[in-house]
Order: structure tokens, then C-alpha cells, then sequence
């Protein structure tokens, strides 16, 4: 198991943390992208056998997601509304390809930490997001690379079981 | 002392941007982590660790603890933007170790490796040594390693090595805000003198680990 809602959490995390960076109606419409894309992606009929790619698509999204929050200037619309509509096609594909639907309302509140980084960040507190923004895509490199470790993972079925 | 420790916190000869670390932004993604429950695979199979498995490790384990620690004061010291920069660095070089970890790469000595940390990062903070950015950050970095590997050996095995890495990353991301928080004393009248003192000890111990290592 790869921590049930935890992936799709962090990614709504991530996507929070860049959305600080866009124009305030622009984050606001880049949640309801999100909100949108997961709630429609997670009822589509995603092969389970596609657990890899999904992950590694998760692994990748959040860290160029946090990676935004080091850019000076502002994310342009076009930019936040592609980051929202890629976070939540991964999003909803993790809980499509997940034994229970669920996850996803414990995931998606997790973007809300927009407003709270967004208000950081116009208080020149970025420093804060930037050392969060590390720490997500530590864990997403960590994770990504887990997939092409020659050991077996402990969430793989092995000889106990 | 709130205007002196505003002064500590602005003083940096070469601040790039003005800002403080907002526990305000941290506390609702520690929270958030820390709600979330990790599944467990394995469980009935004998095979541990998730998130609490690996927000423990650094935890438990006082080398690994008293190093992220020192790291913290030792930026409280370093001032901006070092007081920042580490906390940055340390995780994303910390990461690179643990890949070399769960590669099972060969390194030098880690058990070494880690008491020298431990003694060189205590005499830093002991000493209130001055590094330019660019030693602090090297100095970090090559420590960063090994305590990353020591983390990374024992992923791959974990039950839900996905929650064991959040957990470490998270554990360790908070140990340095600890020591911030502590590097804080040093504007308090005799602040300075208790964090150096407990470097003094932080010293003390990683020379104890490395004579252990060593088998002196």
C-alpha cells in the first residue's frame, strides 16, 4: 500500500502552496478545477493495473507543484489553471485506481492551504512555503524513486504473503 | 526582547528577500500529515513502519536528533538567509542520501559519519562559529548524506514506505524548527550562553559516539 489518502493529500498540499503564487480569482478557479477534474476523473473506469503510472504521475505533479512556490514572480492564469487541471486528473486517477472513493473528500480540503499560504506569502513570509515546498518534494523524490528500487517494497505482496 | 529577537531574525548581511518562517503556514500541513492515516499492507505479516514508524526515526534516535537540531541553532547563529537556507537544504540533500540508502550504495563508515556529525555540528553552535554561506551549506550537505542513508536503508522494507518518508522528512523538517526555536535565547540576556552551552553538550556527546565508534 502507498498511504491510502496521503498521496492525493500532498498533491492538493502542493497545488495549494502554488496557487499562492496566482492572482486571487485565479486560485479560486483553479480549486473549482480541481475539485472538478478529481470528482469526474476518480468515477472513470482507471485500470488498477495503471497503479504505477498514476503514482509516478502523483510523484511528479507534486513536485512541480511545490517547485512553484521558488518562482519570484506571479503564476500566470494560464499556468494555475494547467497546474490545477493536471493535479486533479492525478488526483482523481489515485482515488479511481484506490479500493475506496473516499480518500478524495479527505484529500481535497487539503488545498485550501491556499488562502493560509497566500496570506504568507503577501506578508513576505514565503521563506515558510519555500521550507514546506522542500520537505513535499523530498517525500515525492523519495517516493518516485521507490518504484524502481530493485528490493521489493514493503506495500508489494512477497514471500509472507 | 520582541523588537531584539525581530533584529536577530532581520540580521543578514545578504538577506535575498525579507520574510519570516510562519508557524502559521507549517502547523495546518503538520496537522494535515498527521490526521491522514497511512494504510498498512502487511499488517498480521510481522512487517512495520509507516508514518509513525518514520516520524519516530529521527526522533528516537538522539544522534540523529541533537545533529538536526544543531542545524536549526546553528542558523539561529548564521542569521539570514542561513537561518532559512539550511532547514531548505538539509532535506533536499538528505533525500539524495536516502536514494543512495535504498540502493544500498556503498558509503564510508555511516555510524562514523553520523557521531562526527553530531560532534561538528555541536562545536559549531558551541563556538557560535561564523561559516561563509557557502562552508555552512557544504558542511550541512555532507552530513545531510549520511543521516539521509540511515533513513533510506530501512525504507524500502517499510509496510508503507510512502508514509515512512513523509514521516522522516516531516520529523526532521520539524527538529530543525526546534532549533531555531532555540537559537531564539540568543536574544535574551544569557540566551546566548545557554544554546552555546548546549552545544558545549551536543559536542560532548558526538565525541562520546565517535570514541564508541572508534572502540576507544
Amino acid at each position: 500500500m502507498r498511504g491510502a489518502a496521503l498521496p492525493p493529500a500532498l498533491l492538493c498540499v502542493a497545488l495549494g502552496l502554488g496557487l499562492a503564487s496566482a492572482r486571487g480569482k485565479t486560485a479560486v478557479l483553479g480549486l473549482a478545477v480541481l475539485v472538478v477534474t478529481a470528482s469526474a476523473i476518480t468515477l472513470a473506469p482507471v485500470p488498477v493495473s495503471w497503479s504505477d503510472a498514476v503514482f509516478l504521475g502523483c510523484w511528479m505533479s507534486i513536485i512541480a507543484s511545490a517547485a512553484i512556490v521558488y518562482a519570484p514572480r506571479t503564476l500566470q492564469d494560464k499556468a494555475a489553471l494547467a497546474l490545477s487541471l493536471n493535479a486533479g486528473v492525478w488526483t482523481g486517477a489515485l482515488i479511481a485506481v484506490a479500493p475506496s472513493k473516499v480518500g478524495l473528500l479527505a484529500a481535497l480540503p487539503f488545498s485550501l492551504c491556499a488562502w493560509p499560504a497566500a496570506w504568507a506569502r503577501r506578508r513576505g513570509q514565503a521563506i515558510g512555503l519555500e521550507v514546506i515546498a522542500s520537505w513535499l518534494i523530498g517525500v515525492a523524490v523519495l517516493a518516485a524513486t521507490l518504484q524502481f528500487l530493485p528490493a521489493t517494497p514493503g506495500y508489494l505482496p512477497d514471500h509472507m504473503d | 526582547m520582541t523588537r531584539r529577537i525581530a533584529g536577530m531574525l532581520r540580521e543578514a548581511p545578504s538577506a535575498p528577500r525579507p520574510g519570516r518562517f510562519s508557524a502559521a503556514t507549517a502547523l495546518p500541513i503538520v496537522f494535515g500529515a498527521a490526521a491522514v492515516t497511512p494504510a498498512y499492507a502487511h499488517s498480521g505479516t510481522g512487517l512495520a513502519g509507516g508514518f509513525e514508524s518514520g516520524f519516530s526515526h529521527p526522533i528516537t534516535g538522539v544522534d540523529h536528533l541533537l545533529a538536526m537540531v544543531s542545524v536549526g541553532i546553528w542558523g539561529a547563529f548564521l542569521g539570514r538567509p542561513l537561518l532559512y537556507a539550511l532547514p531548505v537544504i538539509f532535506p533536499l540533500i538528505m533525500v539524495g542520501g536516502a536514494i543512495l540508502g535504498m540502493f544500498s550504495l556503498p558509503m564510508p563508515p555511516l555510524e562514523l559519519a553520523i557521531a562526527a556529525s553530531v560532534l561538528v555540528l555541536g562545536l559549531c553552535v558551541c563556538l557560535a562559529i561564523q561559516a561563509p554561506a557557502w562552508v555552512a551549506c557544504a558542511i550541512v550537505a555532507i552530513f545531510a548524506v549520511f543521516h539521509g542513508y540511515a533513513h533510506g536503508v530501512e525504507l524500502p522494507s517499510a509496510a508503507d514506505p510512502f508514509g515512512y518518508s513523509v514521516g522522516f522528512v516531516l520529523a526532521t523538517g520539524l527538529l530543525h524548527a526546534l532549533g531555531i526555536s532555540i537559537g531564539v535565547l540568543n536574544a535574551l540576556p544569557n540566551g546566548i550562553l545557554v544554546t552555546r552551552s548546549f552545544g558545549g553538550a551536543v559536542a560532548v556527546a558526538g565525541a562520546w559516539y565517535l570514541a564508541r565508534t572508534l572502540g576507544l
